[in-house]
């Protein structure tokens, strides 16, 4: 094998340079550093309160109506969490009774938390819903519980539940056996025909999982509108008004519904109240004057919220946040976005500044609250759910810039100090983007610039034109119209979302709010990896790592280009269609059984409609999609054999079967114990394969400007985002395609042998959608923005492009405003996103080696920002891999 | 104050769970472990083993009323029916 000098930028990056830190530091204010260092110290916990009231009200209600009694199950949940408030905390509330709490919800699913001995489990181990997991990593530091230690048993490899709760746990999943959301869609999803194809195509894992019973609502965007305009009473008043009107007339559904949203609110109200008598207590016990106060502060505070509308930006900040945990503990959900918080909290805010009770330094010091607050989420999920999918993160995307109603600049001096936060708080949640417009000042596109330069990974940079664009054809049908697209947000890492603009009257005056007006946006055919698909039609529809059958043979010579981008496009057509009509039942069987009521009650129209989000009661509803996952190995892939086994005859394909079963005469990723491609080892065949290892490697590769690749991305793009036209969601609408990798790029690379670009078996596949695989894009980032716009991101949900710079290039004053015109050039291209790692490569590989030392070390993946520690290996060693531009 | 013996953290009204592994002591502000035994200043914090409602079954799990599936560990102070034995 080469020396790694000759191997740099073929095989990934190996910096060179000395290790350099990030720019800017400022640091946190003394309250924010002691909740972090708090966090810092605190493992994912899990328990059972919840679900154990939750399931013990659902069994006392048999025979009602299910809304009913979902409805008194939340109740029942809700009103027995035990509070817990940290000291100093100025914004109170949890998802559980621990600083890092969730929960098992076994009425959505309960196989994946059983014992591996257990039946259940090895029944979801046999369809294979639980094949991922197996081919995850889950990072070993942070607050990942990844073994079981004395009295406390790992979950998932990283919740850690008491001893004393594991039985109960056990005992609550198994009555939710045959009842669960996961089992009843089970039942019904072998009804679709060719169904048997469906779970060959789980184990394999080309499709990663299934969205109905795992994480059925997120990415999508909050809307806090009615508890801030009306309060919760005030809504409670709606409903039953609403009951007035519908009872005993056609349509009877709606009369559940507002009753189930008041059964709901009141067990909120309780829960909230709750919380503010503890706050009472612990102010009892205080000596300390001012934490005295504060406690007391507190209790009056969510005592008020607890009834009626805020009264200041303080109330508001407490109520938008206890209405976003109180969504999450209604599902298993992740990317449940704030939205354009800055935007939304501004009247408020503004109204204080003017009076004279609020000034800067107590917005940064309850900004910095709201960080650390939505830090501590975590989603109680699977291994391959939480490790393979979502590194562990939640993605709360909050949203800054982009345009108001009237089509002038959004940007505001509140989102400034949301970016100054982002600065001197760092941490993954939420995550910022900011909605890039033209309109935007030219400072406040440098304070995001300053804000992405500090290294965090945020704000993302995302073009508030195509994703208007991409908007108004989704939602024309549904009555979306120019006024309203502007509303939108990014829902979950990287889902564009449709958003309404809301009327709050403060003081007699209107000022229009932004928010959410779809339920989740990004639920079905999650996620299809292309390399894996492609790997099947070259052989024949066989799974060669485990001698599976797949899908049925094509029986094709594959003779010419044309037959083998056939082949795969029936292959990947065959899995879409399948996946597409099993999604469907499993989304209905959750809606059936486990219908949303807290975020159904926020969203426009559920409460003007009196349906939920699973009856369509939204203002918006295509909302299903296809995602995939490996894109550019996908092309990279494709180009290397249209060259060397169709244009130039190098190799047939029988020779590239073999090389690809012998994985190109190198050890695989897994006995190497690195999964990218920089680290992977010869093996005694090497010699054999050399060449043809060689001249794949050789091959175009996308990202250079190269219109022989470049025009093979187009045609996948062009006909992926129109063939998802053709399959109907369970609200009959049109799905659409939704391009970001998530951390899915790791395990599904893991089970992909070798592929014909001369990536090795095992290891993982490009980041994000429109990303270089790392090291083959060496013509520096403007080849790259054109290879990435080869074709038009507005059809497309998003696209995703991932990009490293060494914190050298972009220094200083001159290096912030290279940095802008480098964005700049990529949104007036026609891309959609772009985010960057502002960091030295060798600063990760120290982490790497010595994790304790930097606990703190944020990195971007592919949407969202998680510490370094958190992540699994696989996803480590493809971000040290990945290009660093050492120039603009 | 409530009887003490063999009593540990989690049993107490002043214990706050930062995680399955630690808390903290609402009263000193110090950490603590949930296995710590009672100090002098410890109360009962409402349970389920300390209710009159709950008889105790195989390990970790037991009824309440007789009838429902309940376990001895589960903070009880927001459940109405909750009473304290006499046996305890
Ligand atoms: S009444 Fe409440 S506290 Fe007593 S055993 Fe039953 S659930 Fe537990």
């Amino acid at each position: 094998m080469e020396s790694s000098s000759e191997s740099i930028n073929y095989y990934g990056n190996k910096p060179a340079q000395q290790v350099e830190d990030r720019e800017k530091k400022l640091k946190p204010t003394e309250r924010a550093n002691t909740a972090r260092e708090l966090y810092f110290g605190a493992k994912s916990s899990a328990s059972m309160e919840f679900p154990y009231w939750y399931t013990r009200r659902w069994d006392e209600l048999d025979g009602e109506i299910p809304i009913i009694r979902r409805a008194e199950s939340l109740k029942a949940g809700f009103e027995h969490l035990t509070p817990v408030i940290y000291p100093g905390e100025l914004l109170a509330m949890g998802k559980a009774s621990f600083l890092r709490g969730s929960y098992p919800m076994p009425w959505l699913s309960e196989a994946f938390f059983m014992a591996a001995e257990d039946r259940l489990y090895q029944e979801a181990l046999e369809s294979g819903k639980l094949t991922a997991d197996t081919f995850t990593t889950v990072g070993k530091g942070g607050g990942n519980v990844t073994k079981s230690i004395g009295k406390v048993i790992s979950i998932a490899g990283k919740f850690g539940l008491r001893v004393e709760e594991m039985p109960v746990m056990l005992e609550v999943a198994k009555r939710w056996k045959d009842r669960s959301v996961d089992d009843v869609g089970h039942k019904y999803e072998q009804m679709v025909p060719g169904y048997k194809e469906k779970e060959a195509i789980m184990r394999s894992v080309i499709c990663m999982f299934d969205s109905g019973y795992t994480l059925p609502q997120g990415r999508e965007v909050m809307n806090y509108y009615y508890p801030l305009q009306y309060g919760i009473d005030g809504v409670i008043h709606i409903c039953e008004e609403g009951m007035n009107e519908v009872a005993g007339y056609p349509e009877m559904d709606r009369l559940y519904f507002y009753k189930a949203v008041i059964t709901m609110l009141q067990g909120l109200k309780a829960w909230i109240r709750n919380y503010a008598e503890e706050a009472r207590f612990l102010a009892n016990l205080e000596k300390e004057e001012k934490q005295k106060a504060e406690y007391s502060d507190l209790a009056e505070r969510l005592d008020h919220i607890s009834a009626s509308p805020p009264r200041d930006f303080h109330d508001a900040l407490q109520m938008i946040w206890t209405f976003h945990v109180a969504v999450l503990n209604e599902d298993a959900i992740s990317g449940l976005s704030p939205g354009r918080v800055g935007q939304v909290l501004y009247p408020y805010w503004k109204r204080d500044m003017d009076r004279g009770i609020l000034n800067r330094e107590k917005t940064i010091e309850l900004l910095e609250c709201m960080r650390i607050k939505f830090t501590e989420i975590d989603c109680f999920a699977s291994m391959g759910v939480v490790g393979g999918v979502l590194s562990g993160n939640t993605f709360n995307n909050l949203c800054i810039g982009g345009l108001k109603k009237d089509g002038t600049s959004a940007a505001n001096e509140l989102e400034m100090l949301i970016l100054e936060t982002g600065i001197s708080c760092e941490t993954p949640q939420p995550t910022l983007s900011l909605l890039y417009d033209e309109k935007l000042p030219e400072e406040f596109l440098l304070k995001g610039i300053e804000c992405t330069k500090a290294g965090a990974g945020y704000p993302a940079w995302v073009s508030n034109t195509v994703a208007m664009e991409f908007l108004l054809n989704n939602y024309g049908h549904e009555g979306m119209q120019m006024e309203e697209a502007r509303a939108w947000a990014i829902g979950g890492c990287l889902e564009t979302s449709p958003g309404s603009w809301m009327p709050l009257n403060l003081d007699g005056e209107i000022h229009w709010i932004p928010g959410g007006s779809a339920p989740a946006t990004s639920v079905g055919v999650h996620f299809l990896s292309l390399p894996k698909i492609l790997e099947t039609v070259i052989f024949d529809g066989m799974d060669m790592r485990t001698g599976e059958r797949i899908f049925p043979a094509h029986g094709l010579k594959l003779e010419s280009y044309d037959e083998l981008w056939q082949a795969f496009q029936n292959y990947f057509s065959r899995a879409v269609h399948v996946l597409t009509l099993t999604n469907n039942i499993q989304h209905d069987a959750w809606r059936k059984i486990s219908p949303s009521l807290v975020n159904s009650m926020l969203k426009p129209d559920c409460l003007e409609k009196g349906r939920d989000l699973g009856q369509m009661g939204a203002r918006f509803n295509t909302t299903f999609n296809v995602e995939s996952c490996g894109n550019t190995t996908l092309v990279n892939a494709l180009a290397s054999l249209k060259k060397n086994v169709y244009d130039e005859k190098n190799f047939d394909l029988a020779t590239y079967r073999k090389a690809i079963l012998d994985n190109f005469g190198y050890h695989t990723a897994q006995e190497t114990g690195s999964w990218s491609l920089i680290d992977q080892k010869p093996n005694e065949q090497y010699s054999e394969y050399q060449r043809i290892h060689r001249m794949s490697l050789d091959a175009p590769k996308f990202g250079n400007d190269d219109p022989y690749v470049d025009s093979l991305f187009k045609q996948w793009e062009d006909w992926f985002c129109e063939m998802t036209h053709n399959y109907r969601s369970l609200y009959d609408q049109p799905m659409y395609a939704c391009q970001i990798s998530v951390s899915t790029h790791a395990p599904m690379g893991a089970v992909t042998l070798a592929s014909p670009d001369g990536r090795l078996s095992g290891t993982t596949f490009s980041d994000g959608s429109v990303s270089a695989y790392p090291g083959t894009d060496r013509h520096g980032p403007y080849a790259l923005f054109s290879s990435a716009t080869c074709w038009n991101h507005s059809q497309s949900q998003n696209s995703q492009l991932n990009m490293k710079i060494h914190p050298s290039v972009v220094r200083g004053r001159e290096g912030s405003r290279k940095f802008l015109e480098l964005i700049r050039a990529y949104m007036r291209k026609g891309g959609f996103h772009v985010q960057f790692n502002i960091v030295d490569s060798r600063m990760l590989k120290q982490a790497q080696a010595d994790p304790d030392k930097f606990r703190s070390l944020l990195v971007r993946v592919a949407g969202f920002t998680q510490y370094w520690v958190e992540l699994g290996k696989q996803i480590q060693d493809e971000v040290i891999a990945r290009t660093e531009y050492e120039e603009l | 104050m409530s009887k003490i013996v063999n009593m540990n953290c989690t049993d107490c009204k002043y214990y706050l769970p930062v995680d399955v592994f630690k808390g903290m002591c609402k009263l000193s502000k110090q950490d603590i472990l949930p296995d710590d035994a009672f100090c002098d200043k410890a109360e009962r914090i409402a349970k389920c083993k300390f209710c009159g409602k709950y008889t105790a079954g195989k390990e970790f799990l037991g009824k309440c009323m007789a009838t429902t599936l309940a376990y001895p560990d589960m903070i009880a102070a927001k459940c109405a029916d909750f009473e304290w034995s006499s046996q305890n």
